[in-house]
């Protein structure tokens, strides 16, 4: 269904001429928080509207968020989720490949 | 290239098609075998009667394009693999035998879709409930003012109050519109559904049992309303699990609407204690 705070940010933003950097989920495998399509919108400032999965793997894909606004380039970003439980945050136990790019009005 | 269009545009294209559509399948260039010239991130916008942007031309462009024509009534979101003259390529096996292939996230970008539930009474409420929680934009509309004033419902949604016929013709319906019909008899739900079977909603579901739900159908056909139409309507209404409450008949009802839009099995995913029996042999 539909990512409408993702959009409303971005509008947001591009009223304000401000890029955007926005991560997609492309694909995953395995279990995985979020499914195909899910998405997060980075700001320039760092700050961010949606989610592609919460701890799993979110602070990877906002660094190359913020990586994708300075230098513009489109990039798939892997996050594996399947290394073994120990406590920590990834216990989802699935792969997932997350496309980033950035868009301006 | 089918049309020339920068970043700017295409964004502001995206936006459009989330907030007021008409939906879009936004094709982008998410990666490529080794030796396959292709630009990454480079995005083409499908609509049904044309395309905005590129990725690149020639017969890679062209088969995306059609496939993602294809994708719009689907509501599709995939990432798709494409050899580099325009073949969709299916199934892990045949990628992974392919020379060459180019991956292409597909995801159509549409306004949330509407749910509109006429009749206001226990299971209208809790239909548009459950709608709401799916991020769908709900309408619901009754003649009974009690039953169609906005303090009833504690949840986003659009309460229309007045008359079936006039309200419902008024009603913009698309192929992303779902129309639930619960009203409080079969006659109103007959009248419900003449006025919205040919209209091309993306579902119309009539709740009732078999033998009252049949006789609406054939009242329908007599009077001249498309029987291909009448015979794409879900009624009666919902997947069998049982249901008996009105919120568990919502859950059935939306299960069915899930089903419509995503494509399914609709059974249980388990494989009901085979995987043990298979252990044994």
């Amino acid at each position: 269904m539909p990512h409408d705070e993702v959009y409303e940010a971005m509008s947001d933003a591009f009223d304000g001429g401000a890029p955007v950097a926005l991560a997609t989920v492309a694909q995953t495998l395995g279990s995985t928080p979020r499914k195909t399509g899910a998405k997060m919108l980075v700001r320039e400032d760092g700050s961010f509207v949606g989610t592609i999965g919460g701890g799993c793997g979110e602070a990877e894909v906002w660094q190359e968020a913020m990586d994708a606004l300075d230098d513009g380039e489109a990039r798939m970003v892997t996050v594996d989720l399947t290394e073994p439980v120990d406590g920590e945050d990834k216990i989802c136990g699935g792969i997932m490949r997350i496309f980033v790019e950035r868009l301006e009005s | 290239m089918a049309d020339s269009a920068d970043s700017a545009e295409i964004a502001r294209a995206l936006l459009t098609a989330a907030r007021e559509g008409p939906a879009v399948a936004s094709c982008t260039v998410m990666g490529a075998t080794a030796g396959v010239e292709v630009s990454l991130g480079a995005k083409m916008l499908v609509y049904e009667d044309r395309t905005l942007g590129g990725i690149g031309g020639g017969p890679l462009e062209a088969g995306v394009a059609e496939f993602g024509r294809g994708a719009l009534p689907k509501h599709l979101v995939q990432t798709c693999a494409f050899s580099p003259d325009g073949n969709l390529i299916e199934g892990r096996r045949a990628i992974e035998a392919a020379d060459a292939i180019v991956e292409i996230l597909v995801e159509v970008v549409e306004p949330a879709s509407t749910l509109l539930v006429v009749g206001g009474g226990h299971v209208g409420l809790a239909v548009g409930q459950l709608g709401a929680m799916l991020g769908m934009e709900v309408a619901i509309i009754d003649d009974r003012e009690e039953y169609a004033s906005p303090e009833r419902f504690p949840y986003e949604a659009q309460v229309i109050c007045g008359d079936f016929a006039e309200e419902l013709e008024r009603f913009p319906i698309t192929a992303n519109t779902y129309i639930v019909l619960v009203s409080r008899g079969h006659k109103v739900d007959e009248l419900a559904l003449r006025t919205v079977a040919e209209r091309g909603a993306g579902y119309v579901g009539m709740i009732g049992s078999k033998r009252r739900t049949r006789t609406v159908l054939q009242h329908l056909a007599e009077a001249g309303v498309d029987r291909d139409e009448l015979d794409r309507v879900f009624t009666p209404i919902g997947l069998d699990i049982g249901a008996e409450t009105p919120e568990e008949i919502a859950v059935s009802v939306l299960g069915e609407i899930i089903l419509v839009r995503r494509g399914g099995g609709a059974q249980p995913m388990s494989e009901h204690g085979r995987f043990l029996a298979s252990q044994r042999r």
